[in-house]
Formats: C-alpha cells, sequence, structure tokens
C-alpha cells in the first residue's frame, strides 16, 4: 500500500485522561440564584476603589515604555518595545471599566488593538501611542466616569482616526513596493 | 437545591490589589466557603501547594511571575498536588493569538477583563459542568485543547465556519474554544 498522508501511523501517541470531578462532587447541583448574582454585581459596580493612582502606575509605565521605544537604536527586539508599551495599556483597559472608568476601557482597547497588529516602531506611530496616553491620562485626570458622553465619542473617534490614517498610509507604502 | 460553594476552596492570584479585593468579595458573595489570596504566581504556586485549592484565579500579566508561568507550575511541576486543578485566566487581553497562547499553558477558562459579576460565575459554572479531559502528548500537559460542544446538531458540519453559525451559544469571545483545523495532540 503506498503510504499516503492519511495512512501514516501514528508519531505522537496523546493519552486522553478523564479526571474526576471533585468540584461538582462538592457543590452539587442547582447554580446560584439570580438574588445573589445581582448583589455579586452590585457590589462590584458599587465599588469605591480609587483609580487615579492604580492608573498613574501604568500610565508612567506606559510612558517609560514610549520613551523606551523612541530611544530605540533598531538593535532592540520589537516585541520587547512593543510589550513595553502595550502591557501597560492592557492594563489600563482591563481595569478602567472595573473600577468605573469605562472610557479608559474603551480608548485603551483601540490602542491595543492598533499595537497588536503593528510591525515596526516609527515616529507616527509614537506620536499615536503619545496620543492615547495624553488622552488617557486627561480622562482620569478629569475624573471623567462612564462613557464620557459625546465627549468620549470625539475622543474615541479621534483616536480611532489617527490609526486609520497609519494603516491607510503603510498601506500605500506597501502598495509601491 | 443551589450549589454548595461553602465547600470550595479558590486561589486567587492577582498583583493588583483593589481587583484581588474586589474578586475575593465576588467570590465570597458567591458564597465561595474560602478566598485563599496571592499577589504573584511565585507567591500563588507556594500556597497552591500548601492549600491544595478546588480552583485557581489568576491575572496573566503578574510581576516577576505570571499567571501562564503559574499555569505551567500548577500542571507540570512535580510539586503540584492537583495538575488538574481548573485555572481561570483573568486578562486585559482578547485577541486570538493571546488566547491560544494562554490555552497552550494549559488554562482552562479565559475570563476577559472587565468583567461582570455573571461573566465570572459562568466560567466557573463551565469548569463545574463541562470540565476538560487531559491530554498529556510530547510536551503539552493540560485540558484537552479541541473542546467544542453542540447541542443543536442538525446535520453535517465540515467547516470551522458552520460550528460559528450553527451553535453561536456555545462559543464566547471570553472561552478557549476553538480548535485549529488540523490540530494533533
Amino acid at each position: 500500500m503506498d503510504v499516503q498522508h492519511y495512512n501514516q501511523p501514528q508519531r505522537r501517541k496523546a493519552e486522553y485522561i478523564k479526571p474526576p470531578n471533585l468540584i461538582k462532587a462538592k457543590v452539587g447541583d442547582g447554580g446560584l440564584t439570580d438574588n445573589i448574582l445581582d448583589r455579586a454585581q452590585k457590589l462590584l459596580e458599587n465599588n469605591s476603589v480609587d483609580f487615579g493612582p492604580l492608573a498613574d502606575i501604568y500610565l508612567t509605565r506606559m510612558m517609560e515604555g514610549i520613551n523606551r521605544a523612541k530611544a530605540a537604536s533598531g538593535d532592540e527586539d520589537l516585541e520587547y518595545l512593543i510589550a513595553g508599551i502595550l502591557y501597560p495599556c492592557a492594563q489600563l483597559k482591563a481595569n478602567g471599566g472595573m473600577f468605573h472608568y469605562p472610557l479608559v476601557t474603551r480608548i485603551a482597547e483601540r490602542f491595543v488593538q492598533f499595537m497588536e497588529v503593528v510591525e515596526r516602531i516609527d515616529p507616527q506611530m509614537m506620536e499615536i501611542a503619545t496620543a492615547f496616553h495624553t488622552t488617557i491620562r486627561a480622562v482620569v485626570a478629569g475624573k471623567v466616569k462612564g462613557d464620557g458622553g459625546q465627549y468620549g465619542n470625539e475622543l474615541v473617534e479621534a483616536l480611532n482616526g489617527a490609526c486609520m490614517r497609519y494603516f491607510e498610509k503603510h498601506k500605500k507604502s506597501l502598495e509601491k513596493k | 437545591m443551589a450549589y454548595k460553594f461553602e465547600t470550595l476552596k479558590v486561589l486567587v492570584v492577582e498583583d493588583n490589589k483593589p481587583m484581588l479585593d474586589l474578586t475575593r468579595s465576588i467570590l465570597q458573595t458567591f458564597g465561595v466557603g474560602k478566598v485563599i489570596p496571592a499577589t504573584d504566581g511565585n507567591q500563588g504556586f507556594s500556597l497552591f501547594c500548601e492549600e491544595n485549592p478546588d480552583m485557581v484565579i489568576a491575572d496573566w500579566m503578574m510581576q516577576p511571575c505570571d499567571g501562564i508561568s503559574l499555569t505551567r507550575m500548577v500542571r507540570n511541576d512535580p510539586r503540584s498536588p492537583n495538575p488538574y486543578v481548573p485555572v481561570i485566566l483573568m486578562t486585559g487581553f482578547s485577541e486570538k493569538r493571546r488566547v491560544i497562547s494562554a490555552r497552550d499553558a494549559g488554562v482552562t477558562e479565559f475570563l476577559v477583563k472587565p468583567f461582570n459579576a455573571r461573566d465570572l460565575y459562568r466560567r466557573i459554572v463551565q469548569v463545574i459542568e463541562k470540565p476538560r479531559q487531559f491530554v498529556r502528548s510530547g510536551s503539552f500537559f493540560g485540558p484537552d485543547r479541541r473542546r467544542i460542544s453542540s447541542t443543536v446538531y442538525n446535520g453535517p458540519m465540515r467547516r470551522a465556519e458552520d460550528m460559528l453559525v450553527k451553535t453561536p451559544g456555545d462559543i464566547n469571545s471570553g472561552d478557549i474554544t476553538f480548535s485549529p483545523i488540523g490540530e494533533r495532540d
């Protein structure tokens, strides 16, 4: 028989294990009531944590990352430089919404999406990173809780526009090549 | 009848103190009997070995030891008292490649922040009601990465996209429920 793709002997054997469901045995059936879940949600929504000091930590780290990237000579690992900016911003995205600043989450999420796809560090990208940083800092300093209404939408649209222009520019440069 | 969470021991590993306190409070409101707090992966692993909790909820980005490294230790370190323990990873990332990297480290469920109380509850229910079988293969040991369950199957499905259309309720961007086509453990 000819050896084809699908009739070769298996080279990597996998062992499948079904561990006993100890948690299920402990907790039983039935789930939690809506009343308990509502209470937990209310507790989350009514938390009185001041997001300012936490945001400051991440904003400072993000700015350090931006400065490190700006000062880079070109020999540094790109992923390391990007992570220095991206990770603190991902923390802002994660925590803003947990502590009454969903607008911070919305702005930071846009920047995380931008940073996940950029392929180089250049001055225009650094300008965009700085703009996001400045905007998030202003939102936190101005204690703009909630979604920020029309003001929030305008901020996000402006930043989104900057990202789109960046991608448009690089798309064109790729087409020229 | 309701879940008896008072019998549960949950390890929460989070370096952000307000977030750690908030997660602990939510779990206590759920009725969890014992919440063990830790502030990074190394401390988390020590407490894991000491306390042998029923579940681990860990943040991804922590210094010096992050949630992925903690998961690897839980799954592979000989000192681990229970390599099968469910690990729920909390993170601000939701991009597919990040989810895949968490999945490949042996994470059971993925919880994207910010989350609400029901999001966290759903992940806990998932590990209770739909536990994953484990796979040991080459360098990988962890929950089976190929779980997709369908309760509304009504015909052949030959494409991943078909599954997304046919079982929207089973696919949650916060869960690790997709499987790369052609993957062989």
